[in-house]
């Protein structure tokens, strides 16, 4: 039985800082500039906000935003675990809330100093030991070095790699384009700074096989979306992006970022576990999406996520990204904004915000008449994924 | 050229007199040499084997050519009050690259090792016969600045026949003689004393995080044991482990032994962030463990560039000084092969598995014993030091001797090396491991090797194949060889 919420709910506002590495602020200066533009984006007064959801890993406290933000009431608040995994779903849990009646405008951020403040890419190895599930959970790979987002996923790339004749070069497509894609965007980090495949593949080895180039960067900003119901985003000030689908998944054997000991390692179940919710919620199926934000913390994801989809079979996403299909102009052009390797890394709220205004209209590489747009959220994590249309 | 330089080159293309074994090619000294290499190849020590193979009989392990010849042990008998040992050298050894040897010395030139060792084999000497070898001096290089130290490169040629003047083979050898403590590092030395001074706290491994759910692993691993979790009600195992059995429900969990042998299932390399604890990036390897479960561990012992998905793993228990324990992961040596691959069995391309030999202070002295080379770098570690080097080191014999014992554990018993070219690179020092790996790089069509072909090797045999393969022996440091060898595998099988 699909959720009822299909196409009630829809984001209505978006708002951003600039992307830098060093941003001058603080993070909780970042989450009340970008919440504040994204509400002006609706025209909607901020005092009207009466719900949030976060991610659990965000550090400014929605109650300080609020206060900040001179929200009185809140009549939803919760969190969704698990990194940019929870970058849909927060918006997913917005949406439930809103078509449930426990808010009406709810307000979804990530901010940070990811870049001058504490780097993500530094790893884990100096987090005290402890007896909780959480933290007993790293010992099966930290004292072994394991201990970056970057090398979670390089165990998984290797096997990728070797079960289906993928290469370095194959990963690399997908960082030239998303590159290609920023390098038009004035708020991309790396604007105007396209690269090449052989850029990619003199970049240096972080965590062998993945380059460099195949690394998101590691970015100062926020990134706010505000969320409240079809209905309601007609009156205000943007053109509704509707949600016709938006889905959270964990899987069997679920691990953050190490499911290791599943019979396979060269898929993503819970994505697919999404995506089988997305078809079913919007009745769309892979023909009908126009516009894909495919979460690219690091490439070699990408191309599962392709394949969970179904925008090709098991093992052919490389084919599938070779034969020009997700660059523009392609069957399924991707991280129009640049994605997270070339505008920004806001824990997928930025591609998004991207998804929203390939349905407005606005982007800098705008798909001509995009009816869909799918969005996913963080990999090898318990992830998210929406699908947003036009209204009607 | 300098006068010096001109007096090293005098001797060069003199022939020396022929230097003769002292001992007939005899069991107790391929024992020996056989027990040090670990070679069990039954044609060097098994008569009745030997007898029906190729060579008709017990033969010398072909890597032995240059140890019959070795003048063994000098004892500086005189300093302990005894008259001094009769020379064995001929004169116009000492003439040629004796005295060059010796030039250096005293030009300052202490330090000495072996960088190039080629082996050519006419055919296996037998068990009885006597070898003679005789040397040439080849050349000797200018002076040159190497990572060891300022030294002079001097290459020999030696042919070797049996004492009745049937030739059996021949040597290209190649040492550097050089002054210890002039090498390219020897100005960082003091950098990385200070780097070990004890104000700067030692890196260390991210420790693991334990409770009542998952110490019987850590407990486990202190004890060597691989435990992996048991459902006590159906027998499920399951990794890492949990509170309860996902397949039956039970909370009645325990533990079983892994044997600790597994196939590596994924990899990676992490070079950034630094782990300095580490010392180099760690390979992480995720292992299949023939139980069915997998382990995430280290992989060591190898370089990167050996590993690959489905190979053969073993598990060690590494002791941390934070005080826990750790399961690792090194490559399997693989079982001696027994019957002998067949021209037709091996293609271009082909890999020969990954082989880690362990480096000790025993095995070193052993294997320098067992080609009676009694150097004193390779067995003295106070000589060692005080010619600039860290501790006693591997000599080339034996490097030569163990790459032959690789190839022929893949190759079997009854393939006939016709020639083995190593290449020396960095030391092996003791308390490390050389890994071993090579490929398969020519295979072409041969008549049936004329190197003792049995009695019978009469007409209407087909065609075997020399087939070359390429190997290196890597160590912590770096490739400590690099060579190939070139083998005769004949068509069908032999005995």
């Amino acid at each position: 039985m699909p959720p009822k919420f299909a196409r009630q709910v829809a984001i209505a506002g978006i708002g951003a800082t600039e992307f830098s590495k060093d941003s001058r602020r603080t993070p909780m200066q970042l989450a009340v500039e970008c919440c504040s533009l994204a509400c002006e984006d609706a025209g909607l007064d901020p005092k009207e906000v009466d719900g949030m959801v976060v991610f659990s890993a965000e550090n400014n406290p929605e109650i300080e935003v609020a206060r900040n933000l001179g929200i009185s009431e809140l009549t939803h608040f919760s969190m969704v675990h698990h990194g940019g995994g929870a970058a849909c779903g927060v918006i997913a849990l917005a949406a439930q809330a809103i078509f449930s009646g426990a808010a009406k405008n709810v307000l979804c951020y990530r901010a940070f100093n990811e870049r001058s403040w504490h780097r993500f890419g530094s790893g884990v190895q100096d987090r005290p030991t402890s007896a909780e599930a959480e933290v007993v959970s790293f010992s099966w790979s930290s004292p072994f070095g394991l201990v970056s987002p970057a090398s979670w996923v390089a165990m998984f790339a290797t096997r990728y790699m070797h079960e289906y004749g993928a290469t370095s070069e194959d990963f690399g497509r997908v960082s030239v384009i998303d590159r290609a894609h920023a390098a038009n965007n004035p708020a991309a980090y790396f604007y105007e700074r396209p690269i090449t495949l052989e850029d990619h593949q003199q970049s240096r080895m972080i965590v062998d096989p993945l380059r460099l180039l195949d690394c998101c960067q590691e970015t100062d900003g926020g990134q706010a979306l505000l969320v409240t119901s079809a209905e309601h985003a007609r009156d205000l000030a943007q053109k509704p992006a509707v949600l016709s689908g938006a889905a959270q998944g964990a899987s069997e054997d679920q691990h953050m970022m190490r499911s290791y000991y599943r019979d396979t390692i060269s898929g993503i179940p819970e994505m697919g576990l999404c995506a089988r919710q997305l078809w079913e919620m919007s009745g769309l199926n892979p023909d009908d999406i126009d516009v894909g934000i495919i979460y690219d913390h690091f490439t070699p994801l990408v191309l599962p996520q392709l394949e969970e989809f179904g925008f090709c079979e098991r093992g052919e996403a490389k084919d599938f990204i070779a034969d020009g299909n997700i660059a523009l102009g392609g069957k399924l052009p991707i991280n129009t904004h640049g994605g997270q390797l070339g505008e920004a890394y806001l824990h997928g709220m930025n591609g998004i915000a991207e998804g929203v205004r390939q349905i407005r209209g606005t982007s800098v590489n705008q798909v001509s008449g995009a009816e869909n747009v799918l969005v996913t959220a963080g990999t090898a994590v318990p992830t998210s994924a929406l699908m947003l249309s036009q209204d009607g | 050229m300098t006068d010096f330089l001109e007096q090293l080159r005098a001797g060069i293309g003199v022939e020396g007199s022929a230097q003769v074994a002292p001992d007939l090619v005899n069991i107790p000294m391929i024992r020996h040499w056989c027990e040090a290499m670990d070679e069990a190849n039954p044609n060097f020590l098994d008569e009745e084997f030997a007898a029906a193979g190729p060579h008709g009989g017990i033969v010398s392990p072909p890597a032995m050519l240059n140890a019959w010849g070795m003048p063994g042990v000098r004892i500086k008998r005189e300093e302990m009050g005894h008259p001094p040992p009769p020379p064995i050298e001929s004169e116009t050894e000492r003439e040629t690259y004796g005295s060059v040897l010796g030039l250096l010395d005293n030009a300052g030139y202490l330090g000495v090792v072996a960088t190039n060792s080629e082996h050519i084999y006419h055919r296996y000497i037998r068990l009885g016969e006597r070898v003679k070898g005789t040397q040439k001096l080849v050349d000797v290089s200018e002076e040159k600045q190497t990572a060891l130290g300022i030294g002079h490169f001097v290459t020999t040629e030696t042919e070797y026949q049996t004492t009745d003047g049937d030739p059996v083979g021949s040597m290209f050898f190649r040492i550097l003689k050089f002054k210890p403590h002039t090498g390219r590092d020897a100005s960082k030395e003091g950098a990385e004393n200070a780097a070990d001074s004890p104000a700067a706290p030692p890196a260390m491994r991210p420790k693991p995080s334990m409770n009542q759910d998952s110490q019987f692993f850590w407990q486990g691993a202190a004890a060597k044991e691989l435990r992996i979790q048991k459902c006590n009600s159906c027998g499920r195992l399951q990794h890492p482990p949990g509170a309860r059995c996902p397949a039956c429900g039970s909370m009645d969990l325990g533990w079983k032994v892994a044997t600790g042998r597994g196939t590596l299932y994924s990899h990676c390399q992490v070079h950034y962030p630094p782990l300095p604890a580490f010392g180099k990036p760690p390979i992480v390897g995720l292992v299949e463990l023939e139980e069915g479960v997998r382990v995430l561990t280290n992989i060591t012992d190898c370089a990167y560039s050996q590993i690959s998905i489905g190979m053969d793993m073993q598990a060690w228990f590494y002791n941390d000084p934070q005080g826990f324990s750790l399961p690792l992961f090194r490559p399997a040596r693989q079982p001696r092969r027994t019957e002998t691959l067949l021209a037709g069995d091996i293609s271009e391309g082909d890999p020969m598995p990954i082989c880690p030999i362990p480096l000790t202070v025993t095995g070193i002295v052993a294997t320098a014993i067992a080609t009676r080379d009694y150097q004193d770098v390779h067995h003295d570690r106070d000589l060692a030091h005080q010619k600039g080097s860290k501790d006693i080191f591997m000599n080339i014999l034996s490097s030569s001797g163990l790459a032959s014992r690789y190839v022929s554990d893949w190759a079997g018993p009854d393939a006939i090396f016709k020639n083995l070219k190593i290449r020396l690179g960095a030391p092996n020092h003791p308390y490390d491991c050389m890994t071993m790996s090579g490929k398969v790089t020519e295979v072409k069509s041969s008549a049936a090797s004329g190197a003792d072909s049995g009695a019978d090797s009469g007409g209407g045999q087909a065609d075997g194949a020399d087939v070359t393969v390429e190997f290196a022996g890597i160590n912590s440091l770096g490739p400590h060889i690099t060579g190939s060898a070139t083998l005769y595998f004949p068509a069908n099988p032999s005995r």
